[in-house]
């Protein structure tokens, strides 16, 4: 994944994450790896650990310490109402940029094969 | 509380007692992760809150995050990324805008809002 890819990923990611959370509880370690393995390679621990301290402090996730065998408890995070609809916006502003970039695309293809 | 009237004058004993606690969670780390605790912890002190509560609230998730990280055997390159910088400003954001910084991103709102009231309307 090359650096426009990663600046391009930076802000939806936040949706990525709530949609993850919306199939099933997780954690930070699990959301990060489960990226990875989609083809995310640049997604780090870090980054997906910042994002989960923001939209726990936005109130969009709730949070459970589950005891783990190493280590500090792990935070699993599952998405609450608020999440949501938090998350309903972003599809619906995902759809409404998707379609807007497919058709500034697709009329500047229109335009050159016209020359 | 008679007796806090001289945390006026030393800063709050609370304050005190997490910021050790802090560190002793530092000092179990291996010694790959607590480099790069201590390295962001410095640049988060020269760069960030300058208000003690963001501060303490900032080095205890780091600390969490890097104690995890150690568990599950994330290197700390898996943590932080390549840009070590980008990362920490990113997780400083998360805490909002607080200490000189974040008063000085408001003056700054504050005189663009001057100035566009010094515009006529078109």
């Amino acid at each position: 994944m090359g650096k426009l890819a990663t600046e391009m990923l930076k802000g939806t990611l936040e949706g990525v994450v709530l949609a993850i959370l919306a199939g099933r509880p997780a954690y930070g370690y699990e959301i990060t790896a489960w990226l990875r393995e989609q083809g995310f390679t640049d997604i780090v621990e870090g980054t997906i650990y910042a994002l989960l301290v923001r939209i726990e402090r936005h109130g969009l996730v709730d949070v459970e310490k589950v005891p783990s065998v190493k280590g500090p408890p792990r935070k699993v995070y599952s998405l609450n109402a608020e999440g949501q609809e938090y998350l309903s916006e972003f599809w619906t502003n995902w759809d409404f940029l998707a379609e807007r970039i497919d058709h500034l695309h697709n009329q500047i293809n229109q335009h050159k094969q016209g020359e | 509380m008679a007796a806090r009237w001289i945390e006026t004058i030393t800063g709050s004993f609370d304050d005190k007692k997490r910021w050790r606690a802090y560190k002793a969670r530092v000092q179990q780390l291996p010694p790959s992760h607590r480099t790069a605790v201590e390295g962001i912890e410095r640049y988060l002190m020269m760069t960030g809150p300058a208000d003690g509560d963001y501060l303490l609230q900032m080095v205890d998730d780091l600390a969490e995050l890097f104690e995890r990280a150690a568990a599950d055997g994330t290197l700390v390159r898996e943590v932080v990324g390549d840009d070590p910088v980008e990362f920490v400003d990113t997780f400083k954001n998360n805490y909002g805008l607080a200490g000189w910084i974040g008063k000085e991103q408001r003056r700054l709102a504050d005189a663009i809002q001057r100035a566009e009231t010094e515009e006529k309307p078109r």
